[in-house]
């Protein structure tokens, strides 16, 4: 009984979470068809972290934090793209079902912040409002871009290994509620090889964002989506660049296998007004390249 | 009368010592969770967040749960009301009508304040 029990729990698919590496984004979305692998929205749902490609300098403390993020006992996988990493995380499983491989925490255990407060319960300054308990500060009320009501603004750095995001894109954000209020592009995402902006590979993206896996999975195998309501699924009129090209032209061509000519806008001007699934839908409504383009662009400009 | 109270000092007893183990088990799982510092920070995709997320926001949703209220209170009246209107007939007909008035005057209200408007 014993052992058919860990047969039974070996047939259950390896849950990764991707790090996504420079010119790995095509590599790491063909596991989403691959058997016996589950890619997870977030490191705690996750066994395995599948680190692919070569992580540049600058996104390794981020890389750490998310590895951390994974919930022990947990293994890293390095994984360069070639063939099908499936056997290899199936025996890093059972090596850490024998409490072999085990990878320990790579961040001290101590608050990211020293404690600053004054009060006993971390309340630092007066009631809600200012201190900086444990180094960081309370939300403090700005201008709501809707109805003037101004409340508390919430500010922090998304990325790079945010799953709804381009990997490598470090998006620097204040929100209010969902609402993003300010943006700023804090590192463009990496470069991807050509496949990543291919039509079929940018639809399923823009469709595995709307929850639509099945639809997504039939479009990044070459064949119709099969579901009517795929583009209908995305707000109308949203993400307009231009008069008529909103996301779900873009999303209409794309299944069309048009890869379109699309000009990607500043994020850092295109977010601000957007509730967070809006500026999802948008930035993913370009193709990696382009989006990259543009941030270069905006930096270069910055710089000039 | 005595055979009542002894079973319900048992059972009081029996569910005093399931409460205390169920509490010891959760303080002994609380023990052994790895929850460490990296672990209790907020999921950012590898980033930071600058200020704590104790904060207030703006619940858009509220004028939509005070229309739902609204509604919800006039379906709760008509229950017992179903009752007395058998009772009383037309007399509970015209003031069930006054009620149901009174409460879409506070919705046109409303509508005209544009409550009805999702932003």
């Amino acid at each position: 009984m014993g052992v058919n029990l860990v047969s039974l729990a070996r047939r259950a698919p390896v849950s990764v979470y991707p790090c996504i590496g420079p010119e790995m984004l095509p590599a790491v979305e063909a596991l989403w068809q691959a058997r016996g692998i589950r890619l997870s929205a977030t490191p705690r749902d996750a066994e395995i972290l599948l680190v692919a490609g070569e992580i540049p300098d600058d996104a390794r403390p981020a890389l750490d934090r998310v590895h951390d993020q994974v919930p022990p006992p947990r293994a890293v996988h390095h994984w360069a793209g070639d063939g099908d990493p499936h056997d290899a995380l199936v025996a890093l499983r059972d090596r850490l079902a024998r409490g072999e491989g085990l990878s320990p925490d790579r961040q001290p255990d101590e608050p990211p912040n020293e404690w600053r407060g004054k009060g006993d319960n971390g309340q630092g300054g007066k009631g809600m409002m200012g201190g900086v308990p444990y180094g960081r500060p309370m939300a403090m009320t700005d201008d709501d871009l809707r109805d003037g009501l101004a409340l508390d603004a919430y500010s922090a750095q998304f990325g790079p290994f945010a799953p709804m995001l381009p990997p490598g894109l470090v998006l620097d954000l204040t929100l209010q509620g969902d609402v993003i209020v300010k943006a700023a592009v804090a590192a463009p995402p990496f470069p991807q090889p050509p496949e990543a902006s291919r039509p079929a590979a940018c639809a399923a993206r823009l469709l595995r964002l709307l929850g639509l896996d099945g639809p997504a999975a039939r479009v990044a195998a070459g064949r119709s989506p099969n579901a009517f309501f795929a583009v209908r699924a995305v707000p109308a009129g949203l993400g307009a660049a231009a008069p008529g090209a909103d996301i779900r032209s873009r999303l209409r061509g794309w299944l069309a296998d048009e890869p379109g000519t699309y000009q990607a806008p500043d994020p850092a001007q295109m977010l601000p007004g957007l509730e967070w699934h809006e500026a999802v839908l948008t930035l993913a409504s370009y193709t990696p390249d382009a989006l990259r383009l543009a941030c270069l662009a905006a930096a270069e400009g910055r710089a000039a | 009368m005595r055979r009542f109270r002894t079973v319900s000092v048992v059972v009081f007893i029996i569910y005093l010592a399931a409460a205390l183990v169920l509490a010891l088990m959760f303080r002994a799982a609380g023990y052994w969770r790895a929850d460490t510092a990296p672990q209790a920070a907020p999921f950012l995709g590898g980033g930071t967040a600058r200020t704590h997320a104790w904060q207030r926001f703006h619940f858009r949703a509220y004028t939509m749960t005070l229309v739902f209220i609204a509604f919800e209170m006039e379906m709760m009246f008509m229950y017992p009301w179903a009752v007395v209107f058998v009772e009383e007939g037309v007399k509970a007909m015209a003031e069930m009508g006054m009620f149901l008035a009174i409460l879409s005057i506070g919705i046109l209200y409303g509508w005209r304040e544009g409550i009805f408007a999702w932003e």
